[in-house]
């Protein structure tokens, strides 16, 4: 079930995955700018069969501006897989755009609005929500001291359980994720199918 | 935050020096003056930043003009603003209705205060609107507003200087310079 914003209080679900996500709700919020958090999932690989292998969901869709918006505060090895499914998604869907916002122009977001000290607090690892909430399946969780509370790809079940979504736990159910695959899917032809 | 004495010691580079400034401000003057030829114009400053820029601009157009001024408030500060709502701190002191318009910007990144002060703006009804910022960082952009007069496209660094600021200071450096890290970072 996606969320629709503002006006809203976006503290008062405590829906988002981590903390960098809640302050730019805040931020779009305090400049009246419609948002909608995880409103679709984007396939982005499929197998031979056409089951979805791989897909992407945008942290953030600004629908007054049309505008699709990635937080990505974590380390580097992270936001290379970031960067991987954003120009996959960008193949895919010429006709939607989205911004990656990098920790760097979090970083410069924060500073401008005089909150810079609240950087280390909101960047990487320390910004996470809670320890069950995973990133990247299979990914070791940044600065975590441990292994990856994420899950391996399992590819026997394409459509539901190895839905990858980027950088972020997703609060929905399976149900509810296949739904989102299939109106995405439905709603953006992509140019080309399975790879 | 800890600034030097001498404010030029926290600057790491000079991105735009004065001599640059003057001749790209009388640039956009002679195309404002041009544009506008004949018509009725008034030039809407955002506080603070863009004072400096308004100053020189206004000196630089060959029009009969009015000026006046606006402030938006800012997100950040305290955590009770930070839950609130974009607010305009200045209003206009007359009206615009009728009145060809021109909001005049020090610098615009993600476009977010530019979009709201727009959308208010437009809803009083002025002739026309456009937009002259002296500054322009698109890699920051999140709106995308089109800029009629834009005097630098600048990457992406903090920068000061010419009514830019870092916590109220550095905004009458006569240049446009990068902040050292040093200099914001605690």
């Amino acid at each position: 079930m996606s969320e629709t914003g503002a006006p809203r209080d976006p503290q008062a679900g405590n829906a988002f995955a981590h903390a960098s996500e809640a302050e730019f709700a805040h931020i779009l919020d305090f400049y009246q700018v419609a948002w909608e958090y995880e409103p679709q999932v984007f396939p982005i690989l499929w197998d031979l069969d056409g089951n979805v292998l791989e897909s992407f969901a945008p942290d953030f869709f600004l629908p007054d501006l049309d505008l699709f918006v990635e937080l990505t505060t974590l380390q580097q090895h992270l936001v290379r897989k970031k960067n991987r499914k954003v120009r996959r998604m960008r193949e895919l869907y010429p006709n939607l755009r989205i911004k990656l916002f990098y920790a760097r122009d979090f970083r410069a977001l924060m500073l401008k609005y005089g909150r810079s000290a609240l950087v280390s607090e909101l960047s990487g690892a320390l910004g996470q929500v809670g320890p069950h909430q995973n990133q990247d399946a299979g990914v070791e969780m940044a600065g975590s001291g441990g292994p990856a509370v994420g899950r391996p790809l399992d590819l026997s079940t394409p459509d539901s359980a190895a839905l990858d979504t980027v950088g972020s736990h997703d609060r929905r159910s399976r149900g509810a994720r296949r739904r989102a695959v299939r109106r995405a899917a439905a709603a953006y032809a992509p140019n080309s199918t399975a790879t | 935050m800890k600034h030097s004495q001498d404010l030029n010691e926290d600057v790491a580079e000079i991105l735009l020096s004065e001599d640059q400034i003057r001749l790209k401000v009388a640039e956009i003057g002679k195309r404002i003056s041009a544009d506008y030829a004949g018509r009725e114009l008034t030039l809407v400053s955002v506080l603070k930043g863009s004072l400096p820029f308004m100053a020189d601009l206004m000196r630089q157009i060959e029009l009969p003009l009015r000026i006046d001024l606006m402030e938006v408030s800012s997100y950040g500060g305290t955590s009770t603003e930070s839950s609130g709502l974009v607010r305009i701190l200045k209003d206009l002191s007359a009206p615009i209705d009728g009145r060809d318009v021109l909001l005049v910007e020090d610098i615009i990144d993600t476009g977010l205060t530019l979009n709201y002060l727009l959308r208010y703006l437009r809803g009083k009804n002025p002739k026309s609107i456009r937009v002259c910022s002296l500054l322009d960082k698109p890699a920051r952009r999140l709106v995308e507003i089109p800029i009629d007069y834009v005097g630098f496209e600048i990457p992406d660094a903090f920068v000061v200087g010419y009514g830019l600021d870092f916590g109220e200071v550095y905004r009458n450096l006569r240049f446009v310079g990068v902040l050292r890290p040093e200099a914001y970072e605690s």
